[in-house]
C-alpha cells in the first residue's frame, strides 16, 4: 500500500507513514488496518474531542481501481456518541482521489487555531484559511471549496454546522449527499477547526499484477451487472427493500412499536420509481449506481433518499410522503447529520411525547403528532442548532432519554441509534445489533439479508428460518467476519460478488497467495481486535444488549408475536466466538488462533 | 393426478392447482403479467425446457411449451439450472434464496416483483404442491 499522511493541525507538521508490510497482509486495510493502527491510541482516558484524538481516513487495496464497488473509504477513532471504537464509511469519489494522490490515508491529530481545511494536490498539502465557509451547509461548502482551488476534479469532504456546533452524530459528506454518517465523527472533526479535506490526484493506484487483476475486475463487473440485486438496486435503489421488509415485518414502524401501518407502499423504491425518479447517481467504478436523483415539485433535480433515510423519516414517524422524506433527509446531509440516528433520537422525542414523559413545555410548545412532518423539520433546525429541546436532541437518543429519565425507551445500542431492521423479523439481527464493534449497526453485518435469504452456501453460510434461534449464531459470527471483509477492502456491502473473485482480485492487486478462508481469517481477526479495543474501552459482556422495545411482540404484522430468544443467542455466540463469558472479552486462545497474542498480553494483565 | 416434473403433464397440473387455490387466488389476486421459466439443462436433463404461464388476478390463462421465445414477450424471464430449479420444488431451496445467491435469473420489472414477492412465493408453493415425482 501507499503510505498515510499524518497531519497535526496544531504545530502544522506533517509526516509520510509507512504501514508495516506485515500489518498490510494481516488487516487488508480500511477499518480492520484502522483498529491496528489506533489500537494503542485509542484509552479510556481519550477525550474523543480532544487534540490528542486521532481522525484516521483510510482507504482499501482496491479502493480507486475499477473493481466492483471498491470506490469507498472508511473514517474511524473514538466515538464522540458511544465513547467506543468509531468507523463509518463512505462512497462517492473522495476516497479514490485521495488514493491518487498517492496516500492511502489521512491521520490528523491537533487543532487548529480557527477553522481550516486541507488542500491536498497530489502529494502538496496546503492548510487554508475556512473561516469564510464555517457555518455554510454541507453542500455549499464543497462549492465554495470548489470554486476557490478551482481545480477541475477535485474532490470535497466536509462537516456541515452540526459538526461544528458538536451534534453527537454529525458525519462527514461529500458528493452531493455521500455520507460517513455514523458515531459522529463529524463532531470530532469540528473539535478540530477541520472543516474540509479537497483532494486532487493524478497517480496510478498500485497493483502487485496489473496484468492479472484487469481480467478479473472485468469479469466480476460484467457478473454483478447480471445479478438480480444488482438489477433490484439499480431500478429501485436500497428502498427496493420496503415492500418485502414491509411483508415480513421487519421494517419499523411508530419508533419500532407498531407491527403495521398501510401507507408504507407509499415510500417504497418502487413507488419512488413510478413518481419523482428522474436518474440515478453511482460512486466511483460503480456499475450498481443505487444512488437516486429525484426531482419534486421545484422542479430541481436533488438526491433521493435511501432505505435507512426513508423508514427514518417515513414509517418509524408514521409519515408517507416520499418528497417529505426526501427533503428531511437532505436537510440533515446540509447540517451534516446522520439520518438513522436524527431519525431515531426525534421519534424518542415522539415516542416520549405521546406517553407524556414531554410535554410542550419541553419542545418549545412544538406538538409532536405522529405523521406531522412540520415538527419534525423543526426539531431538526432545533437540533443542527443546538437551540431549546433540540440541546438534549443533540446528544442522541441514550442522553436524551437519560435526561428525560426514559433511557430504556430509547431504540439504542452503547449509544448508537439501531438502523431500521427489526430483530424481530430477522432474529440474526439482535446479535449483530448488540454485538457490533461500533453500537447498534447494520453495516457490520447485513444479516437481514441472511434472514432473508441471501444465505451464500459459497461463504459457508447455512440457511435457517428467519425466527430461529441459538442454532444460527456461528452463521451470525461467520457473516460478520465476511462484512469485516468488505469493511477493510473497502467494498460496498451491496455487491454480491462470489467470494473466489474476491480473494481472486485481493491476490492479483496485493500479490498474495490466499484461498476464501483466508479472507475469513482476516476478517475475524478485525473483529476481535476491535472488541479487544472497546474492552480497553471499557466495554463488558453487560453491554451485549438488545433494547427494551426488542423485547415485546407486535401485535399484528409479519412478525407478530415474536420475540427473539436474545439470552439463549448470545450464549451460543460466544461459544462460536471463543469470548470469555464472564467478562465479554475474546479469550487467550481465540487471540492467539488469530495471531494475537501481544493483544492477549494486553487485555488479559 | 401426479406427473413427473418436468413434463407438459405437470405444467397442465400445475395450471390447474393455481386456478383451484383459494389461498393463491387471494394473495396473487392484483398480479397482472405473463412468465417464462426458462430450465437450463443440468443433470438428468439434456435439453433446455422452456415453460410459458400467463397468469392474471390470481388465475392462470394458459399454459405452454415452448420451442423458442420469438412468439412471446413475456413480462418476466425465470432462467435457472435443473438442479437449482429441482431443488426449489423439493422445497431443498429457498426461492428468494435462489434469487439471492446466483441461482435463479430474473428478468423484467424489478419493481413489479418486489412489490409482489408473496405472490411469487406463493406461485412456488403451489408449484410444490404438485411436484410428487421429479426427473432423476
Amino acid at each position: 500500500m501507499q503510505p498515510i499522511l499524518k497531519v497535526n493541525l496544531t504545530s502544522g507538521e506533517t509526516e509520510e507513514y509507512v504501514i508495516p508490510a506485515e500489518w498490510e497482509n494481516d488487516y487488508l486495510g480500511g477499518a480492520s488496518l484502522a483498529a491496528r493502527l489506533l489500537y494503542t491510541v485509542l484509552t479510556r482516558d481519550l477525550d474523543p474531542v480532544s487534540q490528542e484524538s486521532p481522525l484516521l481516513l483510510l482507504n482499501g487495496p482496491l479502493s480507486g481501481t475499477a473493481g466492483p464497488t471498491v470506490g469507498r473509504f472508511v473514517v474511524c477513532g473514538k466515538s464522540p456518541a458511544t465513547e467506543l471504537w468509531a468507523e463509518s464509511n463512505c462512497g462517492g469519489f473522495w476516497g479514490p482521489e485521495l488514493r491518487f494522490c498517492g496516500y492511502d490515508g489521512l491521520w490528523i491529530t491537533g487543532k487548529a487555531d480557527t477553522p481550516v481545511y486541507l488542500w491536498l494536490n497530489n502529494d502538496r498539502l496546503e492548510v487554508r484559511d475556512a473561516r469564510n465557509v464555517w457555518g455554510k451547509d454541507t453542500y455549499e461548502s464543497q462549492e465554495i471549496i470548489k470554486s476557490e482551488i478551482g481545480v477541475p476534479g477535485m474532490h470535497v469532504l466536509t462537516i456541515g454546522p452540526a459538526g461544528e456546533i458538536g451534534v453527537l452524530f454529525a458525519g462527514l459528506y461529500c458528493d452531493h449527499g455521500r455520507a460517513a454518517g455514523r458515531t459522529g465523527l463529524g463532531m470530532v472533526a469540528g473539535s478540530k477547526n477541520l472543516k474540509a479535506i479537497a483532494v486532487k490526484g493524478t497517480k496510478k493506484i498500485p497493483l502487485a499484477q496489473p496484468e492479472l487483476f484487469a481480467p478479473l475486475r472485468s469479469a466480476a463487473n460484467h457478473a454483478l451487472k447480471e445479478d438480480n440485486l444488482c438489477h433490484v438496486y439499480h431500478e429501485l435503489g436500497t428502498a427496493s427493500v420496503v415492500d418485502y421488509a414491509d411483508y415480513l415485518g421487519g421494517l419499523p414502524k411508530k419508533y419500532f412499536r407498531s407491527g403495521t401501518f398501510e401507507s408504507v407502499g407509499k415510500v417504497s423504491g418502487a413507488t419512488m420509481a413510478e413518481t419523482i425518479l428522474a436518474g440515478t447517481s453511482a460512486c466511483h467504478a460503480c456499475v450498481i449506481a443505487c444512488g437516486r436523483v429525484v426531482r419534486l415539485e421545484d422542479g430541481a433535480k436533488r438526491k433521493g433518499p435511501e432505505y435507512e433515510t426513508i423508514v427514518s423519516f417515513g414509517p418509524d414517524l408514521l409519515i408517507d410522503d416520499l418528497a417529505a422524506i426526501t427533503r428531511l433527509g437532505e436537510l440533515c446531509d446540509r447540517y451534516g447529520m446522520d439520518t438513522i440516528s436524527a431519525g431515531g433520537t426525534l421519534g424518542l422525542a415522539f415516542h416520549l411525547f405521546e406517553k407524556g414523559v414531554i410535554t410542550t413545555k419541553d419542545t418549545g410548545g412544538l406538538v409532536l403528532r405522529w405523521g406531522d412532518v412540520k415538527p419534525v423539520e423543526q426539531l431538526l433546525h432545533l437540533t443542527a442548532h443546538r437551540e431549546g429541546i433540540g440541546e438534549f436532541l443533540a446528544q442522541g437518543s441514550r442522553r436524551f432519554g437519560q435526561h428525560f429519565g426514559a433511557e430504556e425507551e430509547a431504540v439504542q445500542v452503547n449509544g448508537l441509534e439501531v438502523a431500521y431492521h427489526d430483530p424481530r423479523a430477522y432474529s440474526g439481527m439482535a446479535l449483530v445489533y448488540a454485538t457490533s464493534p461500533r453500537g447498534a449497526c447494520h453495516n457490520q453485518s447485513q444479516y437481514f439479508l441472511v434472514d432473508m435469504g441471501q444465505a451464500d452456501a459459497s461463504l459457508g453460510l447455512e440457511f435457517y428460518d428467519r425466527h430461529a434461534g441459538a442454532e444460527k449464531a456461528a452463521n451470525v459470527a461467520r457473516y460478520q467476519d465476511w462484512q469485516t471483509v468488505f469493511n477493510a477492502l473497502v467494498m460496498c456491502i451491496f455487491a454480491n460478488v462470489p467470494v473466489e473473485t474476491i480473494t481472486g482480485l485481493i491476490n492479483t492487486a496485493c500479490s498474495l497467495d490466499w484461498g476464501p478462508e483466508d479472507l475469513f481469517r482476516a476478517g475475524e481477526r478485525a473483529w476481535n481486535l476491535k472488541r479487544a479495543i472497546n474492552n480497553r474501552l471499557g466495554l463488558t459482556r453487560a453491554n451485549d444488549k438488545l433494547p427494551k422495545a426488542f423485547l415485546a411482540p407486535y401485535q399484528d404484522g409479519g412478525s407478530a408475536g415474536y420475540v427473539p430468544p436474545f439470552n439463549e443467542m448470545l450464549e451460543a455466540y460466544y461459544t462460536a466466538r471463543g469470548w470469555d463469558p464472564v467478562t465479554g472479552k475474546p479469550t487467550s486462545n481465540k487471540l492467539a488462533e488469530l495471531g494475537l497474542e501481544w493483544v492477549a498480553q494486553d487485555i488479559w494483565k | 393426478m401426479a406427473a413427473i416434473f418436468p413434463s407438459p403433464e405437470w405444467l397442465q397440473i400445475l395450471s390447474d392447482k393455481l386456478n383451484s387455490d383459494e389461498r393463491y387466488a387471494q394473495i396473487a389476486r392484483n398480479w397482472e403479467g405473463d412468465m417464462c421459466v426458462v430450465i437450463e439443462p443440468s443433470g438428468p436433463l439434456t435439453e433446455k425446457q422452456q415453460y410459458y404461464l400467463d397468469l392474471w388476478h390470481g388465475k392462470c390463462r394458459k399454459v405452454q411449451i415452448l420451442k423458442d421465445m420469438s412468439s412471446v414477450q413475456p413480462k418476466f424471464i425465470l432462467t435457472a439450472t435443473y438442479d437449482n430449479i429441482s431443488r426449489i420444488m423439493k422445497g431443498q431451496l429457498d426461492p428468494m434464496t435462489a434469487m439471492m445467491t446466483r441461482k435463479l435469473q430474473v428478468q423484467g420489472s424489478m419493481a413489479y416483483m418486489m412489490r409482489n414477492v408473496p405472490t411469487v412465493l406463493d406461485f412456488v408453493r403451489c408449484a410444490r404442491d404438485v411436484t410428487t415425482e421429479i426427473l432423476t
